[in-house]
């Protein structure tokens, strides 16, 4: 497609969301716990190592969005639920960190495993 | 990928550097390289996602030593390359010819 | 490394073979530059902070769904598409990183500041907030809460601050010259008058 300025202008509203309207059953519910999968692809990914291996709460569920670690890779849509995840900072970095404090990152239901 | 742009946690870059009164822009270049891009991503010719894996495979040594805005002339150049779009080649041969007539050794 | 003149060259390179084959109209090209000079930056996020203050049923509805609340005041741009807003109170204080890259609310914040993409702050954002925040000039409490938002999805966070004290009389416009983009970013609180 050639982009014009009138294109150009559309993009002023918006160019689309990630949000996919399917229906996708969720793996997991508000207030489950759940363990970041142990991953290291080579290709694409929004899970960082940080978070991975680490215990945390499903805080809320966001809906259903395309997934970014196949639309890297020309895999399609994939589409599935999409959390926000809530992670004790002593979890992800140790006793040093305040027992308050905390981190809120979104992860797909592929991320996710039931923890023990 | 566990790749350089992965920085959560890590150690050892530092204080932040703020500047007051920041421009959106500090170049022109700067700018046209967000630009094209955006035309990259609105044509149909790569995706978002495409486009931050091509700028997470830039080398790690570039991608600390590069600006921000030459990591999307470099994502976009990439994923125009991968894409068929504009060859490496291609774009080669336009740099070289820009830079003869612009008297500078590129 | 590649100095400037020589990036100012390759932009232009590739800005000439994408107008030769069409893909772009050169008014296109100032048309988005200008759209991210002019009409999207923090004085929409503003905005949205200062009607937030004053009508606090705008409040309870950008809470609950931000994005219908930011695109009702006309802030629907892209990189807007999914917001959440998040509220500072004496007792939370959040702030907003994207380790990943530098994923931003461009629809009410515009494009983000180079501190804001730069490895010191995407690195200890997530892991030492509280000692960013200190750089930042932000006293936090030993008793509050903070919470780190890492934008590594689609979805867009934007801070709404604390309104600051002493602000019971003013009018928007005044309180509007209070809302920093920093401040909804969470990295600082709003001004005080």
């Amino acid at each position: 497609m050639k982009i014009t300025r009138d294109v150009v202008l559309g993009l002023y509203k918006n160019t689309g969301t990630a949000r996919v309207d399917a229906d996708v059953a969720a793996s997991f519910k508000v207030g489950d716990i759940i363990q970041a999968r142990i991953i290291n692809p080579t290709g694409h990914t929004r899970l960082p190592r940080y978070v991975r291996g680490k215990q945390g709460r499903i805080a809320t569920d966001h809906g259903v969005f395309k997934f970014a670690d196949s639309l890297a890779h020309g895999g399609g849509n994939q589409p599935q639920h999409l959390y926000s995840v809530r992670f004790d900072a002593r979890e992800l970095w140790g006793g040093d960190a305040k027992p308050q404090d905390c981190l809120y990152i979104d992860l797909w239901d592929d991320y996710l495993e039931r923890a023990e | 990928m566990n790749g350089i742009h992965d920085m959560g946690g890590v150690h050892g870059y530092g204080p932040i550097d703020r500047e007051e009164d920041e421009p959106v822009f500090h170049h022109a270049w700067e700018g046209k390289a967000l630009a094209l891009a955006r035309v990259g991503l609105a044509g149909g010719h790569f995706n978002l996602d495409e486009f931050r894996h091509a700028m997470e495979r830039i080398a790690p040594v570039q991608y600390l030593s590069i600006s921000y805005y030459e990591r999307w002339l470099e994502g976009t150049l990439m994923m125009l390359d991968a894409k068929g779009v504009v060859s490496a080649e291609e774009f080669q041969t336009r740099l070289d010819e820009l830079s003869k007539s612009s008297g500078g050794g590129a | 490394m590649t100095s400037d003149n020589n990036v100012e060259l390759r932009v232009r390179a590739l800005e000439s073979l994408l107008l030769e084959k069409g893909l772009v109209e050169a008014p296109a090209i100032d048309e988005i530059i200008d759209l991210f000079e002019n009409r999207l930056g923090p004085q929409n996020g503003g905005k949205v902070v200062v009607r937030a203050w004053t009508d606090p049923a705008f409040k309870a509805r950008l809470l609950a769904n931000a994005t219908e609340a930011i695109v009702e005041m006309g802030y629907d741009a892209v990189q807007g598409e999914d917001m959440v807003v998040v509220e500072n109170t004496p007792e939370i204080h959040n702030v907003v990183v994207c380790t990943l890259c530098s994923c931003f609310p461009w629809a009410t914040l515009g494009l983000p500041p180079v501190w804001y993409k730069s490895a010191p702050y995407r690195a200890r954002a997530a892991s030492d907030p509280r000692g960013v925040l200190v750089e930042f000039g932000t006293e936090i409490s030993d008793e509050a809460q903070v919470r780190v938002w890492d934008s590594n999805a689609e979805l867009r966070y934007m801070v709404l601050p604390e309104r600051p004290a002493g602000t019971g009389a003013m009018n928007e416009d005044e309180l509007l010259a209070l809302v920093t983009r920093d401040s909804m970013i969470g990295v600082t609180r709003a001004q005080n008058p």
